[in-house]
């Protein structure tokens, strides 16, 4: 029991601790990676019926030009089809709401239409703008089935701002980038759905 | 109660609330904890007569983060959602570790390890089962760490209340 040997066990001790990591790590990463493929594809993907679509949506990204609409940014978008039709279009926004980044997931049918909205990320007050992330949630599904034009513009707006729609109790402020977000998804849609699915809507 | 056994304790009180908001957490956290503790208790009892005590603590923290890395990883390919959501207790075992090497943990009687090691599982597994249950009920602090704190709170005082003819101390 000497310092040399004590210091050759330290190395010793550090190196197979290092490598056997090292190799845990690198024989576990693919089959760790599928798994979170898998969680996301489930996560993101429970707004499309699931005989909707054929494809693996998540594996076709889309490729978006202009992404900094007036109140949000698109982070990303994905297409579904199915039997090689465009069926879907999936859009990753972000807007600020009350205390921060809000991620939305925005699905559009190929017609324009508002299929569903979830929540992906936010960390608005609990008990008030939080209820956002609840999933299913009976606000957002208050939108399905809209688009660019029902109701016209200045319907796309809170009750208390003249427009179409009820806010979140107690969350104004959230509510409002919400509404925003999704507006600004369907005029991109409208506007850029020849670049996305390769139609028109209004065809 | 001695000053490490308070540093030792509330080490222990991160995970009891953070990772006791569902059942499958608090369980999953507990048999981590058992199986890295064993592990370390017996790697650090073959190295520590072969160490000078200055550097038993560099050992102590070399084993302690391999064993938790490799077992972090062993439940990532295990279960992915429950290692996501017991969010990073599971890797603080690492620090228990290293924790109750210094206080001495290891060289004391096995009884007295095994009690630590049981009430620590029955604390979380009560825990965990008392705040799901509440929180299926539509208690929704219950699964908050707030509510966590408040509920582990009403436990101790309701073991202090309890008429015992020994108190424990």
């Amino acid at each position: 029991m000497s310092r040399t040997s004590s210091a050759v066990i330290l190395l010793l001790l550090a190196s197979l601790g290092i490598g056997v990591t090292w190799l845990v790590q690198y024989s576990s990463a693919p089959r760790i990676a599928a798994e979170q493929r898998r969680i996301d594809s489930r996560n993101l993907l429970d707004l499309l019926p699931s005989d909707s679509y054929d494809n693996q949506p998540l594996e076709q990204p889309l490729h978006l030009d202009n992404t900094a609409l007036t109140n949000s940014t698109l982070l990303g978008g994905y297409l579904a089809t199915k039997a090689g039709q465009p069926g879907a279009v999936l859009l990753r926004s972000q807007t600020i709401g009350y205390a921060g980044a809000i991620d939305l997931l925005i699905a559009i049918d190929a017609h324009g239409k508002l299929l569903g909205v979830k929540s992906l990320k936010q960390s608005e007050t609990p008990g008030l703008g939080a209820r956002i992330a609840e999933w299913p949630n009976a606000w957002l599904q208050g939108f399905t089935g809209r688009s660019l034009n029902e109701p016209a513009d200045n319907g796309w707006a809170l009750k208390k701002d003249q427009g179409q729609f009820d806010q979140i109790a107690g969350a104004t402020i959230t509510s409002r980038a919400v509404i925003n977000a999704i507006h600004d998804a369907l005029r991109y849609f409208d506007e850029h759905s020849r670049q996305l699915i390769g139609s028109s809507p209004h065809e | 109660m001695s000053k490490s056994a308070n540093l030792q304790n509330s080490l222990m009180l991160a995970p009891l609330i953070g990772a006791t908001d569902s059942l499958v957490t608090a369980l999953g956290v507990w048999l981590m904890f058992i199986v890295v503790i064993s592990a370390f208790g017996a790697g650090m009892a073959a190295l520590r007569s072969r160490l000078i005590p200055a550097s038993r603590l560099l050992a102590g923290i070399l084993l302690a983060a391999t064993l938790t890395s490799c077992a972090e990883l062993a439940a990532q390919v295990w279960s992915l959602q429950w290692h996501q959501h017991s969010g990073f207790y599971a890797g603080l075992i690492a620090l228990q570790c290293v924790v109750l090497e210094y206080t001495g943990f290891f060289q004391s009687a096995w009884r007295e390890r095994l009690r630590l090691c049981v009430l620590f599982g029955a604390l979380m597994v009560g825990l965990g089962l008392l705040r799901e249950l509440l929180g299926d009920e539509g208690v929704r602090l219950a699964t908050l760490a707030p509510g966590g704190f408040i509920l582990l709170g009403l436990l101790i005082a309701a073991w202090q209340a309890w008429p015992r003819p020994t108190p424990s101390h």
